[in-house]
């Protein structure tokens, strides 16, 4: 299934959320790397199995091996960083002074321009909605020479793909 | 002895290589391992007094169990005694739990390893149970040594190497009012 298999999958009800998708994917702030990476990841992180595949099948084609194994790696890590991370954030007290004791050694080495994974480590925290993990990856990026516009763009897939992804489980749903 | 902070000595021991190949036979069993052995890798170096002894199989073969969870953590495991790679492969051949044993067995005939360590026994001269972890630049992360009589377990050497790698690398751990994260060290000292 492609992109335009996917959006011929929303209803009517949805029609910004396809039309939407359809810019996004040549949005022109991004690298096609940054781009195809930013889908893939908040395709994962928002769990839907058909917009998962739509997206992989669409956007890792073009990228190298390793670069889409980088975006399924933000995917898995940032699942259990923004958890973790989300509850000492917002209780506060010890926990963020505590060794976390988790591995995710993949952010040291993740087989990709640290900056593109960075990128997807934010799309994915906006899915996932760890509010400061959201701000201390837009520190990164953004100190890394990113501009808004860019960090913007990725947030504006993050959010496209997750609302496609709750549509199509609501369909399934009523189907 | 060495401890934490200080460069693992540079070596060249001959060694029973692992698994079914060590039980090949002279000729096909050994192998040379050096410190340039398996560069980028966290090393386990562990050594035991002598030979064909009761605590060390037991120990030997706990090691080789997880020496699986080892690989996984990017890490190789040595074994070390000062018993020359003769006397390893008959004591691999002889003894049902180390026959199968999936990491080498370094022979430190010449004593030039233990004693660079400092973990030569006083009395016996041989190999106290020294326990090394290694990081991939060499240099010693974790020390740890029990007398001749006192075994070691192996699955604390792995929750030791689990928290020497266990770095919070996610800009998440940033806290508000903490000084801002410098990506730029960040990825410096993450390349």
């Amino acid at each position: 299934m492609s992109l335009e298999a996917l959006r011929a999958r929303l209803p009517e009800y949805a029609k910004d959320l396809k039309l939407n998708l359809g810019s996004l994917a040549t949005e022109p702030a991004l690298t096609p790397q940054q781009r195809a990476g930013t889908f893939i990841a908040s395709a994962l992180a928002s769990r839907n199995a058909e917009v998962t595949k739509a997206l992989v099948a669409e956007f890792g084609a073009g990228m190298a091996p390793e670069a889409l194994t980088a975006a399924k790696a933000a995917a898995a890590i940032m699942g259990m960083n923004n958890v973790y991370y989300r509850f000492t954030h917002l209780v506060g007290g010890d926990y963020p002074n505590m060794p976390a004791k988790l591995r995710m050694n993949v952010m040291a080495r993740p087989g990709v321009d640290k900056l593109d994974f960075e990128l997807w480590s934010l799309a994915v925290s906006a899915v996932n909605g760890c509010g400061m993990c959201m701000q201390s990856h837009e520190r990164v990026v953004t100190q890394g020479g990113l501009s808004r516009e860019q960090v913007q763009a990725a947030v504006r897939i993050a959010a496209v793909v997750h609302a496609t992804a709750a549509v199509l489980d609501g369909e399934d749903a009523l189907r | 002895m060495l401890t934490v902070g200080d460069k693992f000595p540079s070596f060249t021991l001959s060694a029973v290589k692992p698994g079914a190949e060590g039980l090949g036979g002279p000729g096909k069993s050994f192998t040379e391992i050096s410190d340039a052995s398996d560069a980028g890798k966290w090393k386990i170096v562990f050594f035991w007094p002598k030979d064909f002894t009761f605590v060390c199989p037991t120990e030997i073969a706990a090691f080789g169990k997880l020496a699986g969870e080892f690989a996984d953590r990017d890490a190789v495991v040595y074994g070390v005694s000062i018993d020359s790679e003769f006397v390893h492969l008959n004591w691999r051949v002889h003894n049902d739990d180390i026959r199968d044993l999936p990491i080498p067995m370094l022979a430190d005939i010449k004593r030039e390893l233990s004693s660079a360590l400092g973990i030569l026994d006083k009395q016996a001269g041989v190999a106290l149970r020294a326990t090394f972890i290694v990081d991939p630049e060499g240099t010693i992360q974790w020390a740890a040594v029990n007398g001749l009589n006192v075994g070691r377990n192996p699955q604390e050497v792995l929750r030791v190497l689990d928290a020497l790698q266990t770095d919070e690398l996610c800009p998440c751990n940033w806290e508000k009012g903490h000084e801002t994260l410098q990506p730029q060290a960040l990825f410096e000292h993450a390349g």
